[in-house]
């Protein structure tokens, strides 16, 4: 009742029960997060090591840089189901460079040209063939897979590769491995062109009033162009780190980020801005599945159990937010 | 109260003018030769029956569709819209009947979509968000409403809240013309009041409102003057001085009045 009260009449202040209705919508599952944390802490004795921390970390590191491809998609409220196979495109592609001794810098920028050209064909398939993104990024994953296969001829690069450009996935920073840093960085300027940008209002306000956006005048099927390809960059860029890190890189080498970067997401949105993907959430997200998935190993439960998890989180997290990724999922 | 004043002998040239507008689709017309003036400053009312041809027409008027014939002026000189927000850009303001505006997004963000103001950080356009608010404040109390947050979303505000807000986007820019569908259609008495009050007082100052309204009580309070649209044409343009809504009714379903 307090909550009807309060939304009629705009100038009172909101009561107390909404206020703290409104914090735990924004930063319950953060909370959550961190009991799983502590969890963790308290059941795996090597949980809480430095280098244990740090492994993590590392894992969600190429997570985040997914997951962020995926939250400016699902910004403008497209799905992207092809940034996993994208990427395992890119690093075939990167890896094979690399491994037949051209620079790296060229095997780098292949990765992300082919990122971008996936996720502007997605964007065009989209606005201009008026294919579902649903629908049209399956079937450029699809694609995206055949032509690593064709590649690499079903087997994976691996070798002694430039150390160099190892370096971008293995090196250290004061401390601090690279591949944080490479996150952190993405993270933060993701964060920066949403909340102080014109083209982040521009991509909000195309995901959550199409209309309205259309009538004031904002390019809307470009926004969502954009909102892909930066997804597809996002899964190029990720690809170099994946495979510097592992120094292989194989036609499927990124395909369990799938799952993890759309679980990371959706529950991300069920934090900090409730219903919306947005950046500190889809961070927090991955940080958690990152989290999970060291966990679970390190309790000793069965590789398959990771599986079940993740499709709870994203049931879970759809049910508690559900409007912006059904109008995704269902027009165009 | 303030009753509407006769404008009907004002001179100069009118700020929109429509000359022999007609729109087909396909083997279908909607409208045909519809000729008026709007005088700046004035309150007309466009009128008529379901089918009459009112969406067409004030979908022309505010650049979401072309006219197949006809030309519109803008004080004196010719013009066309690309789109609406090409009209918008041009001073003339459409606060659609289901609003237009973006509900999850705050009042601040929906008073300056697609036009957000930026500065200048070494070389880089920053959003100046706080120079937003501030001017979405303003615009909100020059319509003499209690100002809520700017940073609460549109979607907590009242129906009449949000025509506010609509408004608040059309003197953001500097809008000369405000064309409003249907505005009180969905809304309960004490939100109706509300609107018709933000109507008198952007028409007070001097700003040129086009309504379209199937209220006729709505359009005898606040409009001076109405056109009446029937099968496409227009078949009545008067001042409604003296009028009561029934003469109104009588003359839109096609009784002459008196």
């Amino acid at each position: 009742m307090t909550e009807s009260t309060a939304a009629a009449h705009s100038d009172a202040p909101p009561a107390p029960g909404v206020r703290l209705k409104t914090a735990v919508a924004r930063y319950g599952t953060a909370v959550g997060g961190i009991l799983v944390f502590a969890v963790f802490a308290l059941a795996a004795d090597n949980f809480l090591t430095v280098g244990n921390q740090f492994t993590i970390l590392r894992q969600v590191s190429f997570l985040v840089v997914f997951s962020l491809g995926f939250t400016f998609a699902l910004t403008a409220a497209e799905l992207d189901l092809s940034f996993a196979a994208v990427a395992s495109l890119a690093g075939v592609v990167c890896g094979g460079l690399v491994h037949h001794d051209y620079p790296w810098p060229l095997g780098a920028l292949a990765a992300l040209a082919i990122g971008g050209a996936f996720g502007l064909a997605n964007g065009l398939f989209v606005t201009r063939a008026k294919i579902p993104s649903l629908i049209a990024t399956l079937a450029t994953a699809s694609i995206a897979t055949g032509c690593a296969f064709a590649i690499t001829e079903g087997v994976a690069w691996v070798g002694r590769w430039d150390r160099s450009f190892l370096w971008l996935g293995r090196g250290e920073m004061g401390g601090v491995p690279v591949l944080v840093v490479w996150m952190a960085l993405a993270a933060l300027i993701a964060v920066f062109v949403m909340r102080q940008t014109r083209f982040g209002v521009w991509l909000t306000a195309t995901g959550q009033a199409d209309e309205a956006a259309r009538l004031a005048g904002i390019p809307i099927r470009a926004m969502k162009v954009w909102g892909l390809t930066l997804s597809g960059l996002c899964a190029g860029l990720g690809a170099v780190l994946l495979t510097a890190s592992l120094s292989s890189a194989g036609p499927t080498s990124a395909s369990d980020f799938l799952m993890k970067g759309i679980a990371a997401v959706l529950l991300g949105m069920t934090m900090f801005e409730p219903g919306r993907a947005n950046v500190p959430g889809t961070v927090v997200g991955a940080l958690v599945i990152g989290v999970l998935a060291n966990g679970l190993v390190l309790v000793g439960a069965a590789y398959y159990v990771q599986d079940i998890v993740l499709g709870l989180i994203i049931l879970l997290s759809v049910a508690l937010s559900a409007s912006v990724l059904t109008k995704a999922a269902f027009t165009v | 109260m303030t009753p509407a004043t006769d404008t009907s002998g004002t001179a100069g040239t009118p700020i929109l003018s429509l000359e022999g507008i007609g729109k087909t689709y396909g083997a279908v017309r909607a409208l045909s030769g519809v000729s008026f003036d709007v005088r700046a400053g004035e309150t007309l009312a466009i009128c008529g029956d379901n089918g009459a041809g009112k969406s067409t027409l004030i979908r022309i008027v505010s650049g979401a569709q072309t006219p197949s014939e006809g030309t519109i002026r803008l004080a004196g000189a010719p013009v066309t819209f690309a789109s609406p927000a090409d009209a918008l850009s041009q001073g003339v303001a459409t606060i659609y009947q289901d609003l237009a505006l973006a509900p999850t997004m705050t009042i601040a963000q929906n008073v300056f979509l697609g036009s957000e103001l930026t500065t200048r950080v070494m070389g880089v356009p920053l959003l100046a968000k706080r120079r937003m608010r501030r001017e979405a404040a303003e615009h909100l109390s020059r319509l003499r409403l209690a100002v809520p947050d700017m940073n609460r979303h549109v979607s907590d505000l009242s129906g009449g809240q949000r025509q506010a807000v609509a408004i608040a986007r059309a003197l953001r820019w500097q809008a000369r013309i405000v064309i409003m569908d249907e505005p009180t259609a969905a809304l309960g008495v004490r939100e109706t009041r509300l609107v018709l009050n933000l109507i008198k007082e952007i028409a007070s100052q001097g700003i040129t409102v086009i309504l379209i309204s199937h209220n006729m009580a709505d359009v005898i309070e606040v409009a001076e003057r109405a056109v009446i649209l029937k099968g496409g044409r227009k078949v009545r343009d008067t001042a409604l001085a003296g009028w009561t809504a029934d003469d109104l009714s009588h003359v839109i379903m096609g009784h002459e009045a008196a």
